[in-house]
């Protein structure tokens, strides 16, 4: 889709956004582009005074209202909140079948290699943590209920979240798999033992980000600066969350520092345990690290399968299939297998 | 028998060629895919090289979890045979055949098999 192409839908969005006549927009850029949505960097200007636009647009044909409502009604609950992310001003759909969402445009940057490795952010990485552990908390007050007219991929109510999560990794496993991985069935029976030995968490059941990673975060030099892609939005529990900041593939090769690449496991569970005054279950986090690991493994097979099922044909959706290896090489590093059997030859 | 640049010099040739057109590009996207490409060809050179002890290790590994069996002679017959073992050890692991005493047995067989195919597929992460 050439930029001119979108620039009628891209004026029509940021009208509903801006309210009425008067407005115009301008310098109109893709952001990033995927098969599902593109984002769009536009500058507004209505009555007079200019803003910066993000419009997230998903093509006709893969536009998905429902999936788009969810996302939109949850940034505006999170951000009336004052969890750090964009804030949205509304959603819609074009005749030609488009759907998309209009939100401010957060300043800051994305490029997680950047903001983990270079020593201009040694503070703002510091800062980062403990502005995360804030926002994660508000994020994690909410209960599914709040947010009406959406509906949440959500455990009972009397359910182990922890347990909920393995049952859907065992049907997605069993769906996408391309070849047997001991390693994964293994660990998904090791995952099974331990969460019976958990002491249950007497916690409701909360709304979870879902993909709380650097590469979705924005940050300056000062910190933190918005929380993106909300996506992945369902409900959990709060280890979903702080776990999946510590996966190893998204370390960026900071492998000593767990959290994100930014600060160790513990200093980041501890800052989350200050801002939110809730107790983790160490023992419960762990459950969790090898679940989001399992979780990686199967978006590997699903990635290497829309190549191999010519759903889109592509040599970089299929090399990922052969990242599922490492991450099955990182289970068996969390559940001490690794430990026992490194120097046994 | 093939003349040579073999299976592997053909691939490494390829392999230059797009870590080449990968540094010089002056599209992020198009370097991106280069590398991408350049990086499974190495991982296929490697495979050439290794994985014959590997596959062989990992028969001997599953002869002893799942009873002994000759291997195909064929290289494709047997890459398949060793799925479909992979597959049965997968069913005995979820009816928890091997819950309790055989665990370590079976851990040990798991844990050299993965990191064999990391040492081939992402040799950096086989530490």
């Amino acid at each position: 889709m050439t930029d001119e192409a979108r620039q009628p839908i891209l004026e029509e969005a940021v009208r509903l956004a801006l309210g009425g006549e008067g407005v115009t927009i301008s310098d109109a850029k893709k952001l990033a582009g995927g098969a599902m949505h593109e984002s769009w960097g536009v500058k507004a200007t209505a009555r007079g005074a200019e803003s910066d636009l993000v419009v997230r647009l998903s093509p006709a044909g893969r536009a998905d209202p429902e999936k788009m409502n969810r996302e939109y009604t949850v940034l505006k609950a999170m951000h009336e909140r004052g969890v750090r992310a964009p804030k949205p001003f509304a959603m819609g759909s074009a005749d030609t079948g488009e759907v998309y969402m209009v939100m401010e445009r957060a300043e800051g940057d994305t490029n997680p290699r950047k903001f983990i490795t270079s020593p201009e952010y040694e503070t703002a990485r510091k800062q980062f943590i403990e502005d995360l552990a804030r926002s994660l908390a508000i994020i994690h007050e909410v209960r599914p209920v709040e947010l009406p007219g959406i509906d949440l991929r959500s455990p009972a109510e009397d359910e182990d979240p922890a347990e909920f999560e393995r049952q859907r990794l065992i049907t997605d496993y069993h769906h996408l798999k391309l070849n047997p991985h001991p390693a994964v069935v293994w660990a998904l029976r090791w995952v099974g033992r331990e969460i019976e030995k958990l002491e249950r968490t007497g916690r409701p059941i909360l709304v979870v980000h879902g993909d709380l990673r650097v590469g979705n975060l924005m940050y300056d030099e000062n910190g933190l600066s918005a929380i993106l892609d909300w996506e992945g939005v369902h409900a959990g529990e709060p280890e979903e969350d702080l776990a999946w900041l510590c996966t190893r593939v998204w370390r960026f090769g900071q492998n000593d520092l767990e959290a994100g690449g930014i600060t160790d496991r513990e200093t980041w569970v501890q800052a989350y345990e200050r801002a939110s005054g809730a107790t983790i279950d160490r023992n419960r986090l762990r459950v969790w690290e090898v679940l989001r690991n399992i979780h990686w493994a199967v978006v590997c097979m699903m990635q290497a399968r829309a190549h191999t099922d010519s759903q889109q044909r592509s040599h970089e959706l299929a090399a990922i299939g052969r990242r599922a290896g490492d991450t099955e090489l990182e289970i068996l590093r969390l559940t001490g297998v690794a430990e026992r059997f490194a120097n046994a030859g | 028998m093939q003349d040579r640049p073999d299976a592997r010099e053909l691939l490494e040739a390829l392999e230059e060629f797009m870590r080449e057109r990968s540094e010089s590009s002056q599209d992020r996207f198009d370097r991106f895919q280069f590398l991408v490409a350049a990086n499974s060809l190495s991982i296929l050179q490697r495979e050439l090289q290794m994985d014959d002890d590997f596959i062989r290790d990992e028969w001997t590994g599953l002869d002893a979890l799942l009873g002994a069996e000759e291997p195909p002679v064929r290289i494709l017959d047997r890459a398949a045979r060793l799925r479909e073992r992979n597959g049965d050890l997968c069913d005995r692991i979820e009816n928890g055949e091997f819950d309790g005493q055989g665990e370590d047995q079976l851990l040990r067989h798991i844990y050299t098999t993965v990191f064999n195919k990391v040492r081939i597929a992402n040799p950096r992460e086989a530490v």
